[in-house]
């Protein structure tokens, strides 16, 4: 099973930093499937039950608005954890949309899972409060580009966040992300090659 | 003589689509036993077996896109397709004509159906090779050769039972259209039924042909079906094919880099440093702007 979930396990031993006999505990609480792209792991109206780790592939999460135009909140690649964490944790209808821009593996994790494993081991507790944290501040830092930052700042604070899905995306899913318009994108990726571009 | 053997003959695998317009068998690197290590330097083989495109008013092809450190080829056999590229070439390859583009440093560019066959609509059937470049050319700059079919030299086989057309490097003292950065010998047989042909290259170099149309037999031992990919072993120098109903057979054999190789996406480099570098030069436009 667990060469299935190679980044999973790591993410729990490395980075959580689990022993070992908690991680074999753990470990049979996930669950581990293959998603195929454009399939829908969360609609809104649902209550979100699980967070996705991402294994490999690539997830989104996003909302639609009145006018149907998709509005995509956030990217999840390799080792990303994708989910709406207060439906989840309020027990709370959700506002998104989660699926998959590639086939993906994902694993499946439970509030249970998150509860049980913040019992038991400690350094868990820990990585998770620091995730949190994590998290909360990226949701700042995201809120004040959208409100107050240039498309060429906004687009240079993505391709250092996700450096390689500009060659994963479509350049919409891009734009829909830093909230420009394509033509913006494309504005911007023009003036950088402008100033960049040096033929030898 | 010393006989070159076949190693493994490769049925084409389920066809995927490159953007819209590319409905391609994948041989390499996926192919079972076909990884860039054991093919080296060619590193990637897309083979669009005819396939029939209905008519469109928005030509069907790849938007565009990057390259680093090798050199693409494309050969029409069926269909037209036009390209364009960020160092300002383009151009439009037609039966039997060859596309050899070296993205080196870097490049844009973006393949579509050209215009007048996608209104129309037909067969499109393209062989595109990925072939990798020494590391010290990896950074050099960007070419193109547009090689028609008529500046392709061809080699008139016995009887008249077909010619072989040198693409690269060398078939019987006939010298190859292409300039390439390494030993690399590419080469299209058009054989009439009953036609023959004799190979040889250095034991050492990798070697392998794919049947584009017909049927062949391979040394008289083995039989080889239309849109199978035929592998030969690293011993013996020899061998040779006759065609059991009208045939074209595209023949690759290349001398190996024996480089490491960092690949990723539309990158091919010797390291991990080098991807992550390429990833960051192409988020920050220097490889240039191409408009969609």
């Amino acid at each position: 099973m667990n060469t299935y979930m190679q980044n999973f396990t790591k993410y729990l031993k490395t980075k959580a930093n689990i022993a070992e006999p908690d991680f074999q505990l753990l470990i049979k609480k996930v669950e581990f499937r293959n998603i195929e792209k454009g399939e829908i792991l969360l609609r809104p109206g649902e209550v979100c039950k699980h967070s996705f780790f991402v294994e490999n592939g690539l997830l989104r999460s996003y909302t639609v608005d009145d006018a149907g135009k998709e509005h995509i909140i956030q990217f999840g690649s390799e080792n990303w954890i994708v989910s709406d964490r207060s439906s989840a944790f309020f027990n709370e209808p959700s506002d998104l949309f989660i699926d998959a821009i590639e086939d993906t593996k994902v694993v499946l994790i439970s509030s249970d899972f998150l509860n049980e494993a913040s019992e038991i081991s400690a350094s868990f507790r820990n990585y998770n409060q620091i995730a949190l944290q994590n998290h909360i501040r990226h949701q700042q830092k995201r809120i004040n580009l959208l409100l107050s930052a240039s498309a060429e700042r906004r687009y240079m604070n993505f391709i250092k966040l996700y450096p390689d899905l500009t060659l994963r995306v479509p350049q919409w899913m891009i734009a829909s992300y830093l909230g420009i318009t394509p033509e913006s994108l494309s504005r911007v990726r023009k003036e950088l090659a402008h100033k960049n571009f040096k033929p030898n | 003589m010393n006989i070159k053997n076949i190693e493994i003959v490769v049925a084409p695998r389920e066809p995927h689509y490159v953007g819209d317009g590319f409905r391609v068998h994948n041989f390499i690197p996926s192919g079972y036993r076909l990884d860039m290590e054991r093919m080296d330097p060619f590193i990637l083989l897309d083979y669009n077996s005819p396939f029939y495109f209905p008519p469109t008013d928005k030509p069907r092809g790849v938007s565009v896109h990057p390259h680093r450190g090798f050199e693409t080829v494309t050969i029409a056999y069926q269909g037209k397709v036009a390209h364009h590229d960020s160092s300002g070439n383009s151009g439009v390859i037609g039966v039997g004509d060859v596309q050899w583009m070296t993205a080196a440093s870097g490049i844009l560019h973006k393949e579509y159906h050209e215009e007048k066959f996608s209104k129309e609509g037909g067969y499109f059937q393209m062989a595109q090779l990925w072939v990798n470049l020494p590391a010290k050319y990896k950074m050099s700059a960007p070419k193109y050769q547009g090689i028609t079919n008529s500046q392709i030299n061809k080699y008139q086989l016995e009887d008249n039972k077909g010619v072989v057309e040198v693409i690269a490097g060398n078939y019987n003292n006939v010298a190859g259209a292409a300039s390439t950065f390494s030993p690399v010998n590419m080469l299209n047989a058009r054989l009439e039924e009953g036609g023959k042909a004799d190979f040889s290259f250095p034991a050492t170099y990798n070697t392998a042909l794919l049947v584009v149309a017909g049927e062949i037999n391979v040394n008289g031992t083995q039989t080889v079906a239309e849109n199978h990919f035929v592998l030969f072993e690293n011993e013996g120098e020899d061998f040779n094919i006759e065609a059991t109903k009208k045939s074209i057979v595209l023949i690759l054999s290349g001398e190996p880099l024996n480089e490491p190789i960092a690949a990723q996406g539309p990158f091919v480099m010797n390291t991990r440093e080098e991807i992550a570098q390429a990833i960051r030069d192409y988020n920050l436009g220097k490889f240039g702007y191409l408009e969609e």
